[in-house]
């Protein structure tokens, strides 16, 4: 993609205090640091670029900005005085505005009136809107942005991009001083995203602020007059474009790889366990082709949305296939999610409270609940041949917990994955495909479950494993495929498979 | 890409097909069997006894917008009609009966809302708790007795004319109005739509969840209470039993009526229109002579239709928000 920034004068800090400036910002969620001793300048006039890997605290950060999530420690200054943002209307009265990529839109009601959520313009009749000023506003930033469309138009008719372009128009709306982009192109054409940065370099010489986060390496340096990186949680540094290659940036958001110990015994793989060819599906994924081996743990890997999971789903069966082929043990796999179990093809979803596990039931019950057909014959159920099973599988995959009868949300989140893989173990399952296994898991527990993925492999199953984590990736898994925008660009063996190249080739126009 | 192709249709082109559709082949049916069906005294009664059911059917719509439902509404319409029945049979005083039977549905409403705002009590639940609360109070209330000697100011709200139009039908045009606005030209009714289809995007506006939740249900309840006016007036008497039944009516008029029960999508004048059809269904039944309680099974088989209806030829619901 080209992009011109029409007037890119690069404003350089002043003597005078930042527009907003944090202090220390800590935020920690149950069992995660999203957020340490962050701090952050903001001045007039600048585009300041927000670069960091999934989960290294951006959005986070952004949402601690604009009052959606309350920092557990720091402090805010605007215009070198101390403020408070504990809700969302501190951050608007700070003039702060933010273009989510979740959209906070509602379905049913039209663009002008998205636009004015909460602070329309008042009629002369006491409680009543002023449409007209309503829809001559909402026309005026639409114009902005270059959208021809009727502000009348209900936003559940929009596609992706113009509900976008929507939420772009929302922010603008409240002639912010502070504006804060998560990834806005994401879903925009080349067209919208050229006239969001003519609309960019209009504000900034108007002197707004702007924080922008990107995955568009092209993007950083084009629209960028500053950099922070993140990672981890952490402010790794914040420098100026010329101060940096795309090479330097990559290697600042990956790091040195965390000491952690993964215990992994390579073994030469044996049969082709699921071979893909062709795959295209409903959900957008396109021309996907991957195989997975006997004693093989396969990387799937890629920025969230680049379609790893839709990959997950369709060999599963859990979404449409439009075209394409999937073989698992040799065998045409084209059934459904249920035919897919029944082969021996295990599931394991990234959101495993709500699709794997039945968190009030018993660590017995969910143990037995894949294979309920191949462990208990003439559909009669045992309770003590359950309780059997879920103890051999206790043991085998050192699960804690006081008896196979306790409810599986009372254990830790470790050993809540450990009973999601044991149940398909006890299914009798020969493909794992692993989605996130070892996200909101601490350190320890990681290395316990990538000890059971190890034994797994070892006993002559394979395993796709879907990861954000690169380090993980890279220390665990044979091979591993990259995805970007639904396809897989690459394919890096063991001696090819670090993080910056993960990071080099699931990167956009890197 | 295909989105931005297709031709945005105008706002007013949406999903009357629905309703429309089974008011006017209903309509043509009846007026085929039953030749006094289209006289104009026969369809001003229609409308006339569509009155209580649009009182409720209307806010009924607002509850439903919020992935709520006021299960409590018909009890509520009871509770108001014998409490009011007394007071207008003591005082004589109809703006007595009427503040009376308004501040007690206001009052069930509002508890309904705080149950379902302030302690997450789900709507269901919630209202159909006080369903038996209110429904239990008007059978005390009543001694289990119907209240007669309604005073004909009281009744007039039903019998009288204005300028030749029956006050019913006055009312229920007002009432259509004045939520028409409410929904469409006030702050307050952009709430009600964001309550249903994104929570976070009011959040994000800083506006309090809780109070237009309590304002929802307790404008229910209050219309719940004129209904309950009206339908005294109609019967000419405050009775226990009064609203048995109304809230199945008053849902199944929002669902033939379009809205369809997801990520705030209500339409009013479709609400309007379903109570109109299930009006003109009542009154066709009756006049070829089919027995009330098959008259509930066919409404039962209207609200299937709808959305039998919705789903073969419903819009595009576009993308996911």
């Amino acid at each position: 993609m080209i992009i011109q920034l029409p007037t890119a004068t690069p404003v350089l800090q002043s003597q005078e205090p930042p527009l907003l400036e944090l202090r220390g910002i800590s935020k920690s969620f149950p069992g995660v640091r999203a957020l340490q001793d962050v701090s952050f300048s903001i001045w007039p006039g600048e585009v300041h670029m927000l670069l960091g890997e999934n989960g290294a605290g951006k959005s986070t950060l952004m949402k601690v900005l604009c009052g959606a999530h309350q920092a557990d420690a720091g402090a805010f200054f605007h215009r070198g005085q101390p403020v408070q943002i504990t809700v969302p209307s501190d951050a608007r009265k700070l003039g702060i505005a933010v273009i989510f990529q979740e959209f906070s839109l509602v379905p049913y009601l039209d663009i002008a009136q998205n636009i004015f959520l909460g602070r329309a313009p008042r009629g002369r009749i006491p409680g009543t809107l002023d449409r007209k000023r309503m829809l001559a506003e909402a026309r005026r930033v639409l114009d902005l942005l270059g959208m021809d469309i009727d502000p009348r138009t209900k936003l559940h008719r929009l596609g992706v991009a113009q509900q976008q372009m929507v939420e772009i128009a929302k922010a603008l709306s409240q002639d912010a001083s502070i504006l804060v982009m998560d990834e806005p192109t994401a879903a925009l054409s080349e067209r919208e995203s050229e006239q969001l940065f003519r609309v960019m370099a209009r504000l900034k010489a108007q002197g707004v602020a702007i924080v922008y986060i990107s995955h568009r390496m092209a993007e950083v340096f084009a629209l960028g007059d500053r950099i922070t990186v993140l990672r981890d949680g952490q402010r790794i540094r914040s420098l100026l474009p010329h101060e940096a290659s795309p090479d330097a940036l990559v290697q600042m958001m990956v790091g040195r790889s965390v000491d952690m110990t993964y215990p992994r015994h390579f073994t030469t793989p044996g049969e082709t366990l699921l071979d893909v060819r062709g795959l295209s599906a409903a959900s957008g994924i396109h021309d996907i082709a991957l195989t997975v081996r006997a004693g093989e743990i396969v990387g799937l890997c890629g920025l969230v949305g680049s379609g790893r999971t839709e990959v997950a789903r369709a060999i599963f069966g859990a979404d449409p296939v439009i075209s394409g082929e999937i073989r698992v043990f040799g065998r045409i796999h084209h059934g459904g999610p249920e035919a897919a179990a029944k082969l021996g093809v295990a599931l394991i979803p990234e959101s495993r409270k709500t699709e794997g596990l039945a968190l009030n039931r018993s660590v017995a019950d969910n143990i037995v609940s894949a294979g309920l057909p191949k462990l208990f014959r003439f559909g009669l159920f045992s309770p003590k041949r359950a309780r059997d099973i879920a103890r051999d599988i206790i043991a085998r995959l050192s699960i804690s917990a006081a008896s196979t009868q306790v409810a599986v949300g009372t254990l830790s989140g470790g050993n809540q994955q450990k009973v999601v893989i044991g149940k398909w173990l006890a299914a009798k399952a020969r493909l794992f495909i692993l989605d996130e296994p070892t996200r909101g898991i601490d350190i320890g527990a990681k290395a316990q479950i990538f000890a059971l993925v190890d034994a797994l492999v070892a006993s002559g199953a394979g395993v796709l494993m879907i990861s954000s984590e690169q380090s993980e990736i890279v220390h665990v898994c044979d091979r591993a495929y990259v995805m970007r925008d639904k396809r897989i660009v690459g394919e890096l063996q063991r001696d090819e498979l670090t993080e910056q190249n993960i990071v080099l080739l699931g990167m956009h126009d890197a | 890409m295909l989105d931005q192709i297709l031709p945005t249709r105008h706002p007013l082109l949406v999903r009357i097909p629905g309703v429309v559709v089974m008011l006017a082949v209903l309509s043509i049916g009846f007026a085929w069997a039953s030749p006094g069906f289209l006289s104009w005294p026969n369809l001003s009664n229609v409308l006339a006894q569509s009155s209580v059911l649009l009182l409720i059917a209307l806010p009924m719509t607002l509850v439903i917008m919020t992935e709520g439902l006021d299960l409590s509404i018909g009890a509520v319409l009871s509770l108001a009609s014998v409490s009011l029945a007394l007071v207008a049979v003591t005082t004589g005083s109809l703006l007595l009966a009427l503040l009376v039977g308004v501040a007690i549905g206001a009052a069930c409403g509002a508890v309904n809302g705080w149950l379902v705002a302030w302690l997450r009590i789900p709507p269901f639940v919630a209202t159909l708790g006080m369903f038996g609360v209110a429904q239990g109070l008007a059978l005390a209330v009543s001694d289990g007795q119907s209240i007669t000697g309604i005073p004909t100011s009281v009744q007039a709200m039903y019998s009288g004319t204005l300028a030749g139009i029956p006050v019913p039908i006055l009312l229920m045009l007002a009432a259509t109005l004045a939520m028409h606005a409410l929904l469409y030209a006030t702050p307050f009714g952009t709430y009600v739509f964001a309550l249903g289809g994104n929570r976070e995007a009011l959040a994000f506006a800083g506006i309090s969840q809780r109070r237009v939740l309590l304002c929802v249900y307790t404008l229910a309840g209050a219309m719940g209470g004129l209904a309950g006016l009206l339908l005294t007036a109609r019967l000419n008497s405050g009775h226990p039993s009064a609203g048995i039944g109304m809230e199945f009516d008053a849902i199944a008029a929002v669902a033939v009526g379009g809205t369809t029960f997801e990520r705030g999508n209500g339409w009013l004048p479709g609400t309007v229109l379903g109570v109109i059809t299930i009006g003109v269904l009542r009154n066709g039944l009756n006049l070829i002579a089919v027995p009330s309680s098959l008259q509930v099974c066919c409404i039962g088989i209207l609200v299937i239709l709808a959305f039998v209806f919705e789903a073969f030829t419903g819009e595009r619901t576009g993308a996911q928000v």
